[in-house]
């Protein structure tokens, strides 16, 4: 089919919805509040969400309502774009959600694991089921981690979890880890019917991830868990965009950090290490997010009428949210507005 | 009238009656219920203080909303499994639920029987668990069967680990890759779709290094028994005959449940059905209100029913329940009544047609009646052919009573009737016009004189639509709209002067008389200050709802838009002459290449070929169109189908040999969506 038959009107509408995302200076403003409450309002007389928390009682709203107003908006409008794509393309885009429901899926075996009262958990969890299809009832349902794989049965997630059932230990890191794993592995397996070009745009787009992810985590895991290379191979992504196999395993088998940051110095990814010990990693996250973001936006730029725009969209929706909650975090933990401003992705 | 009237129902009782109480109004299956506490809060409800009452009115003012929710896992899960230990089709029979039973005495009866029936369910299960673990051996077995060696030896060596692993084939690529770095010996046995089977030998002292390892590729264990020796082929022989014995002794077992069978079906058969209709009693809950020691239920009921529902509840229980029936209150109640429609069986089908648009409002007229019979004239008018519209009929018969898709069938079949009774008109059968004669008009032989005549039809439908809207304002009490708006009485006198004056103008070649003009403007402007004037005859404290300025600048564009609709909606009709062309012009092609056909064979085909496509592509067009006729020229003025449907509690029952069961909710919220998508589309496709 022709893009401009696939894309025109979606297209358009992502215009039209992009007009509504906030502006450098509503984030400056919002970190300068004082409450929640304060970020509510502002939300609701200064900006898009106005029309969203109309109908809302915002004297005593609390840090998860609003952030699961902000994530069911996104949802409402992820799931309006769904409307504008047909055939396989529907399901590319539905497969957006993924990333999102594995990281609710993490905050849920995380509660559970820790015992909490699942009515309590800070986070919304607003994503469950909208890529697995499973209903939530029925996944907070679960009592233990080994109830909530089983309830996850149908869904596509199910077979990379299924082999922590049976195995002799069943932990809260190799959950986590199958889910991420799972994650780019159904990615990877799946076999759509979009264009070539689209294709290709995908793979450069899929790999840049891989490649940012593989990095953080071959420094998380030599830093933090002291993982055997073999094991610290085993769990790293299994394709990439620079990296090859063999890039990866040597970074992997590298003898101590220095080695590695200056493997990884040598590479466009270099900007990842930059700077004094400490930044690394508190701000590796941001420093990656901050890459895809702008990453995202030159690739909207090369190649006008493609997936590459709903993608980008997405993903500044996401990190809409997350700059609103990062700022709703910052007050909880009263951090300084300077400090605070370090943390946002979408303002510098 | 075809909206059916109502009454609000109250039943107030003790609370332990409420579950029997509402079990009955399920069975009935007339009430639409509606929140207790918005009726007892509404100004126009009132309990004469009586004796009889007193306690009542006492417990007025501390209702709550009914809050405890039963439940229903634990009954759902010995119903469930009892059905299936007996095999018992799960059905809901009315004959289970009239009798006069306590579910919680039920429930507890057939929990005793169930645990009676337990020890014996759990030994199947076990046996059942125990052969699926050898399954499970033997699948294992299998990788291993092509070696000759003794798999007990194998599996118990003291300083070697041995195990059989799947893992995907994702992560066999990484392992092989990293091969110089596992501390094993490491084959691969086999490969089954997304999956790889390997076996590892390894020290026992580096197993745990190993263990890591194959943990992060996600491995799975596959099981292998230890307690047998010999090859894998004779082990896998062993355990297919320990699989026979154990299924026989399940044989055995399963016969000894049959006599718990025979002695207990009847209850047995009873629990499903009670177990359905407690979840929708539990359901219906949400809407009672509690007392101290009574409860409140209220909802609307048609007045054909509420004697036969009021006869049920005074039959079964006396005294014990006080009965309200109330008048629906027009002005004071804040409940708004829902619409039942029932019309006559002609024009029955067309209800869902016009529930598409809109259920009408309680006190709405009703537009199915004048909808059907349009909608025929139009369907029939465009697509005039006594043979398509004979198959048309047929088509809808076998719908509506074989397929029991009533009312698409029933549509279907009136407007083939319809199109039938304009083939004999128009003397067409299956496009042939050399059949039978007009009893009237050939279209292609008159053009002119056919889209004339649509566009006139079209003139006497609008007025229709006009004439409807006045009523139904008046109903309504609404002034601005009945009077001054553009569909009201002022757009009426506006459309009669403007087409006499048209028909002066076109017709007998006359001057427009002035005065016209001037009752034409003065109507206009009636129309731009319709609000401020309604509200000053009504006496309403404000004049306008909005700001002035915003509603003159609408105003002021509604002038120009009253203009452009009055002319479109009007030449909108000529479709209707045009569809009656285009019918017989998709014909004549269709004729055109059967002609060229050599053969008398493929001449034919090719007409039964261009029937079909008539019937079908130009039958599907003809539809739409007529469909957005009724929609946009005529329902825009009149209707507004904001009215709620009225969806009785009930519980479908299957009353001796039936198929399904179907629970009905409340809300059908598909039906909705699918309507706004087809509405969607008219709307895109064909809209002006």
């Amino acid at each position: 089919m022709d893009k401009v038959i696939i894309y025109a009107a979606v297209n358009t509408k992502i215009r039209a919805l992009e007009k509504d995302f906030l502006k450098r200076e509503d984030y400056l403003n919002m970190i300068q509040k004082k409450s929640v409450v304060g970020v509510a309002r502002y939300l609701k007389d200064n900006t898009s969400y106005g029309k969203l928390l109309r109908e809302i009682n915002i004297d005593n709203i609390s840090r998860r309502d609003l952030e699961d107003i902000l994530k069911n908006n996104m949802i409402k409008n992820m799931d309006k774009l769904i409307y504008y794509f047909r055939d396989d393309y529907k399901e590319l885009i539905r497969s957006l959600y993924i990333k999102y429901e594995i990281e609710d899926l993490k905050i849920l075996s995380r509660s559970i694991f820790n015992g909490k009262d699942l009515e309590t958990i800070e986070k919304p969890l607003s994503f469950l089921g909208k890529y697995s299809r499973v209903d939530p009832k029925i996944l907070f349902k679960s009592k233990t981690n080994r109830d909530l794989i089983y309830s996850l049965k149908g869904s596509e997630f199910y077979e990379f979890l299924i082999p922590l059932v049976n195995g002799k230990k069943e932990n809260r890191f190799r959950f986590e880890m199958a889910l991420d794993m799972g994650y780019f592995s159904i990615i990877q397996s799946r076999k759509l019917k979009i264009s070539r070009e689209d294709r290709k745009i995908l793979k450069k787009w899929e790999g840049l991830l891989a490649d940012l992810y593989n990095i953080q985590w071959v420094y998380r895991g030599k830093k933090f868990y002291s993982l055997s290379p073999e094991e610290l191979l085993n769990y790293t992504i299994n394709f990439g965009d620079k990296l090859t196999f063999k890039k990866r395993k040597a970074m992997c088998y590298t003898k101590n950090l220095e080695e590695l940051y200056k493997m990884i110095t040598n590479t466009i990814y270099g900007f990842l290490f930059k700077k004094e010990e400490m930044s690394r990693d508190i701000y590796m996250e941001r420093r990656i997010n901050r890459f895809m973001y702008y990453k995202l936006k030159a690739l909207d730029r090369q190649f006008s009428l493609s997936i590459i725009q709903t993608i980008d969209f997405v993903w500044s929706f996401e990190f809409e949210i997350r700059d609103i909650i990062s700022i709703l975090e910052a007050i909880r933990y009263d951090i300084p507005s300077e400090e605070a401003r370090k943390f946002l992705v979408k303002v510098a | 009238m075809s909206v059916e009237k109502m009454k609000i129902v109250g039943v107030i009782g003790k609370k332990n009656l409420l579950s029997k109480v509402l079990r009955l109004v399920l069975l009935n299956g007339s009430v639409h219920t509606i929140n207790a506490l918005v009726r007892v809060n509404s100004s126009d409800f009132f309990l004469p203080p009586s004796e009889k009452n007193i306690e009542v009115l006492e417990e007025l003012p501390f209702l709550k909303p009914c809050s405890s929710k039963k439940d229903f896992t634990k009954d759902e899960e010995v119903v469930k499994s009892l059905l299936s230990l007996f095999d018992i089709k799960p059905q809901v029979r009315e004959e289970y639920l009239g009798q006069d039973y306590n579910y919680d005495d039920f429930m507890k009866h057939l929990s005793e029987i169930y645990d009676r029936v337990h020890s014996t369910a759990d030994e199947i299960e076990e046996k059942m668990r125990s052969i699926n673990k050898k399954r499970e051996y033997i699948n294992s077995l299998k990788y291993l069967s092509r070696f000759d060696f003794d798999i007990g030896q194998l599996i118990c060596i003291k300083h070697l680990a041995f195990r059989l692993i799947k893992i995907s084939r994702e992560n066999y690529d990484k392992l092989k890759k990293n091969y110089e770095n596992i501390p094993a010996v490491v084959l691969k046995l086999a490969v089954e779709s997304k999956y790889v089977i390997v076996v590892s030998i390894t020290p026992v002292i580096l197993e745990e290094i190993l263990e890591k390892i194959f943990r992060s590729l996600n491995y799975t264990l596959l099981p292998l028994p230890v307690e047998f020796t010999g090859t894998a082929v004779k082990v896998i022989e062993e355990l297919d005959s320990a699989i026979d014995k154990e299924e026989k002794v399940i044989e055995s077992l399963k016969k000894s449940l049959e006599d718990y069978k025979v002695k207990y079906i009847g209850e047995l058969k009873k629990a499903y059905s009670r177990l359905e209709i407690e979840k929708k009693i539990e359901e219906l809950k949400s809407d009672m209100a509690n007392g101290d020691k009574l409860f409140f239920m209220f909802g609307f009921v048609p007045v054909s029913n509420v004697a036969k529902l009021k006869s049920e509840l005074e039959a079964q229980f006396g005294g014990d329940v006080i009965i309200l029936v109330d008048d629906v209150d027009k002005g004071g109640s804040n409940l708004h009544p829902p619409t039942k429609l029932s019309n006559m069986k002609l024009f029955k089908p067309f209800e869902i047609l016009v529930k598409m648009y809109g259920t009408p409002a309680y006190y709405e007229k009703d537009p199915t009646i004048f909808f059907g019979l349009t909608y025929m004239l139009l369907f029939g008018a465009m697509f005039g052919d006594v043979g398509q519209g004979f198959i048309l009929l047929f088509a809808g018969f076998i719908l509506e009573l074989v397929l029991k898709k009533g009312s698409l069938g029933g549509v279907l079949s009136r407007i083939g009737l319809s199109s039938t009774v304009f083939g004999f008109i128009y003397g067409s059968v299956f496009g042939s016009e050399k059949i039978i004669p007009p009893l009237i008009i050939r279209p292609m032989a008159n053009i002119n004189y056919i889209l004339i005549t649509g566009v006139v039809f079209g003139i006497a439908l609008i007025l229709g639509a006009y004439i409807y809207n006045i009523i139904n304002s008046g109903i309504e009490k609404n002034v601005e709209r009945g009077l001054f708006s553009r569909n009201g009485a002022a757009g009426l006198i506006f459309y009669l002067i403007l087409l006499y004056t048209v028909f002066r103008v076109v017709v007998t070649h006359s001057s427009i008389s002035p005065a016209f003009i001037y009752i034409m403007i003065s109507l206009l402007l009636l129309m731009v200050f319709k609000q401020p004037l309604a509200n000053k005859l009504i006496h309403a404290d404000k004049l306008y709802q909005k700001s002035p300025a915003n509603y003159y600048i609408e105003e002021g564009f509604g002038v120009i838009e009253t203009l452009l609709s009055i002319i479109s909606n009007t030449l909108s009709f000529i479709r209707v002459g045009a569809f009656a062309l285009n019918h017989v012009g998709l014909y004549i092609a269709f004729a055109t290449m059967a002609r060229m056909m050599t053969t008398s064979w493929g001449s034919l085909s090719i007409l039964v070929l261009g029937n079909i496509i008539i019937i079908s592509l130009e039958g599907l067009i003809v539809f739409i169109q007529a469909l957005r006729l009724e929609y946009y020229e005529l329902f825009t003025k009149y209707f507004r189908g904001d009215g709620i449907e009225y969806i009785p509690a009930k519980i479908k029952v299957l009353s001796s040999t039936g198929k399904r069961i179907s629970l009905f909710h409340k809300k059908s919220i598909f039906c909705n969506i699918g309507n706004i998508y087809l509405y969607n589309i008219i709307n895109l496709k064909w809209g002006s």
